[in-house]
């Protein structure tokens, strides 16, 4: 008898729990609608040719990187992003992870976690995004491999003007090491790295548009300790950088041709000891050109200096040949050529092959 | 320094008239939708749409100068159902403009109490293409639609600007009587047109095809947003003349080089279709857009065999 009170029991408190389960119940549609939207995209790359320099060269095809995005709004006040880069190798590591408040008053917004920084705009995409199989070589010099990212927090400012989109970001992060980011080194704890950027955006004609902007970044280059006076005092790097994008799309066409063009200037002055500086440079320029639904071709230059170095330089550039069998997945055929610093030049050929689950995103523009 | 006060005296300047305009800014993502508003809002609103007629909607790009458009405004009216999925979220989040955000009463989803036509049964992906989960977002091509649509900017304007609530009914009420008024005419021309099979480029055409008689038989695409291939095109020349079909239908954004090829194969007559308000310089309102295209069908037939 117990143990039928205990079945009837069991029987009355599982109930509900299965009602809930039922396929299309209530509950469990609220729920999917509150989750996030989850996407991936995956990166595969092969490459042909020897690195000069390196000591262990990457496999011939990788499975490069699954970057999986998870974006929700918060509250009425936030959204946040989440993208974690999952190494082909097996690492885990949080690309960016962002809070942002979109409410404020004033065209302000303000964003708060690890994020990339506003200098340039090539900056702004996610290495699998990018048309290209590599980063441009400044890019590379500059800011390391992943780019100019760190925790920290950044206001955007729409500044009202009667004549283009004016944009105004200014932001804070904790520095990261040499080792991370040539261009800064962290000294200190509380050794921060600061960077402005005014950018203009203005439609030429319904299928012209052109966006202008200025960088300016500003944090540590280390330490140097004066055996004289027995102190050390932190050094300074500071980059300034130009942006310019130029994009070409007729409307009554959008999904057939389109021009895009964008190059990116940066100038270095880093502290080498107190009160001397070095003097460096570095741009890229990229053009590409889409002449069918599914067909797109383009080329980068690549002309750069160190950070903190003399007058020794890299140059190069990149061609590929790109096909996208739908939205969601492009194949590109790439080749490039490096002249090293030291004279030497370096051929490699690479294939990207890139696509996207989940929900659609959008370009960054 | 003289230039940075200059700059900032300016740009405080501006912010300020922004919030003080008399008309209700209304910014929609298609021509249609700010056509319908434009009926209702009359003098009170100043409509603009970020789509232009003649664009392909699903692939408008999210440039940061509608941002400035949608920075004023204090409706916002999407047609939803993830037809501007890939372009209008980027924009309200950076609109940097709370009061058109999701849930807040100057956000309207156009679709809400729509007609909506194939929403699919069981699971969705994207082996089925470029599929909309919600249903096919192209309903305003059914005037019905455009009633239901014109009713609810109608109910919202009243709640965003009540002082002029009477005047919105008033213009609500002059457009349902013109409207009623051509659906008269509009179902007379196409009693003419009741079950002639087309083919159409994309999937765009079934709350108009339903609504006026019209079967539509297949797609040049296999797949939403997927091109043709030629085992496609094989096959579907094959069943323009199995089924007797007699017009080719394509929207005005896609290339006509493979229709074109299609027509003249199977002697089947091409016509290059509106499908919003703004495709032809003479489609300026949304009754317009029913005039042109049951007049553009009855022509086209009588071109044909």
């Amino acid at each position: 008898m117990r143990s039928c009170t205990l079945f009837f029991a069991a029987l009355v408190c599982a109930l509900p729990a299965a009602l809930r389960a039922q396929p299309g119940g209530n509950a469990l549609q609220s729920s999917n609608i509150l989750n996030p939207n989850i996407s991936a995209v995956g990166w595969l790359q092969g490459e042909a040719g020897r690195r000069s320099g390196v000591s262990e060269p990457p496999p011939a095809f990788a499975f490069k990187e699954a970057e999986i995005a998870v974006q929700s709004v918060v509250d009425p006040y936030t959204r946040a992003d989440l993208f974690l880069a999952v190494e082909g190798e097996g690492g885990i590591e949080l690309e960016e992870g962002y809070l942002t408040w979109y409410s404020l008053p004033g065209g302000l917004s303000l964003k708060a976690g690890k994020f990339k920084g506003a200098f340039g705009k090539f900056n702004l995409t996610h290495r699998p995004e990018t048309a290209f199989a590599d980063r441009p070589l400044v890019h590379e010099a500059y800011f390391g491999e992943e780019g100019l990212a760190s925790a920290g927090a950044g206001l955007s400012w729409h500044v009202p003007n009667p004549w283009l989109l004016l944009n105004l970001d200014a932001q804070a992060f904790t520095l990261p090491e040499a080792a991370e980011m040539p261009a800064f080194d962290k000294a200190r704890r509380k050794d921060f790295l600061y960077i402005g950027r005014l950018g203009g955006y203005y439609d030429l004609t319904e299928a012209a548009n052109f966006a202008l902007g200025g960088s300016c970044a500003h944090g540590a280059a280390g330490r140097e300790f004066n055996p004289v006076t027995v102190s050390s005092s932190t050094l300074s790097s500071r980059l300034y950088g130009l942006d310019l994008t130029l994009r070409w799309k007729n409307p009554r066409r959008a999904i057939y041709r389109s021009l895009f063009w964008q190059t990116e200037f940066l100038w270095s002055r880093q502290e080498i000891t107190a009160g001397s500086y070095k003097n460096t440079r570095g741009f890229f320029s990229h053009l590409e050109y889409q002449f069918a639904r599914r067909w797109r071709t383009g080329a980068r230059y690549d002309w750069t200096q160190f950070p903190g170095g003399g007058a020794a330089h890299e140059s190069g550039g990149l061609a590929y040949l790109s096909f996208a069998s739908s939205e969601f997945s492009r194949l590109s055929l790439q080749g490039r050529q490096v002249k090293k610093a030291d004279g030497t030049r370096e051929n490699l050929g690479f294939l990207k092959l890139i696509f996207n689950i989940g929900p659609h995103g959008t370009d960054p523009f | 320094m003289r230039f940075f006060y200059l700059f900032l005296f300016t740009a405080l300047f501006c912010a300020a008239p922004s919030q003080l305009s008399a008309k209700v800014k209304i910014v929609t993502t298609t021509e249609d939708l700010a056509a319908l508003a434009k009926e209702v809002g009359g003098d009170f609103a100043e409509v603009s749409s970020i789509a232009r007629g003649y664009q392909d909607p699903h692939f408008v790009e999210a440039k940061p100068s509608y941002l400035l458009k949608l920075k004023k405004a204090r409706l916002f009216i999407q047609a939803g159902l993830e037809l501007e999925t890939a372009w209008a979220p980027a924009l309200l989040t950076n609109a940097r403009n709370p009061g058109i955000l999701p849930g807040r009463p100057g956000f309207m989803d156009a679709s809400d109490g729509c007609a909506i036509l194939q929403k699919p049964q069981g699971g969705v992906d994207r082996s089925m293409g470029d599929v909309h989960p919600l249903g096919n977002p192209h309903y305003w091509l059914n005037p019905e639609n455009g009633r239901t649509i014109a009713r609810a900017v109608a109910r919202r304007l009243s709640v965003i600007d009540p002082d002029n609530a009477g005047g919105y009914k008033a213009n609500l009420g002059a457009f349902e009587a013109r409207l009623s008024e051509k659906e008269k005419e509009w179902d007379a021309l196409a009693g003419e047109l009741k079950g002639i099979k087309v083919i159409t480029y994309h999937n765009s055409w079934p709350s108009f095809a339903k609504r006026f008689g019209i079967e539509v038989v297949d797609f040049i695409e296999p797949k939403p947003g997927i091109p043709p291939s030629a085992a496609h095109v094989h096959f579907l020349t094959g069943r323009i003349r199995a089924e007797g079909v007699r017009l080719l239908l394509v929207e005005p954004y896609f290339d006509l080089k493979l229709p074109k090829k299609i027509a003249a194969q199977t002697e089947t007559t091409l016509v290059v279709f509106p499908p919003s308000v703004g495709a032809e310089e003479s489609i300026k309102t949304y009754l317009d857009l029913f005039d042109r295209q049951l007049k553009l069908l009855k022509n086209s037939l009588g071109k044909g065999k």
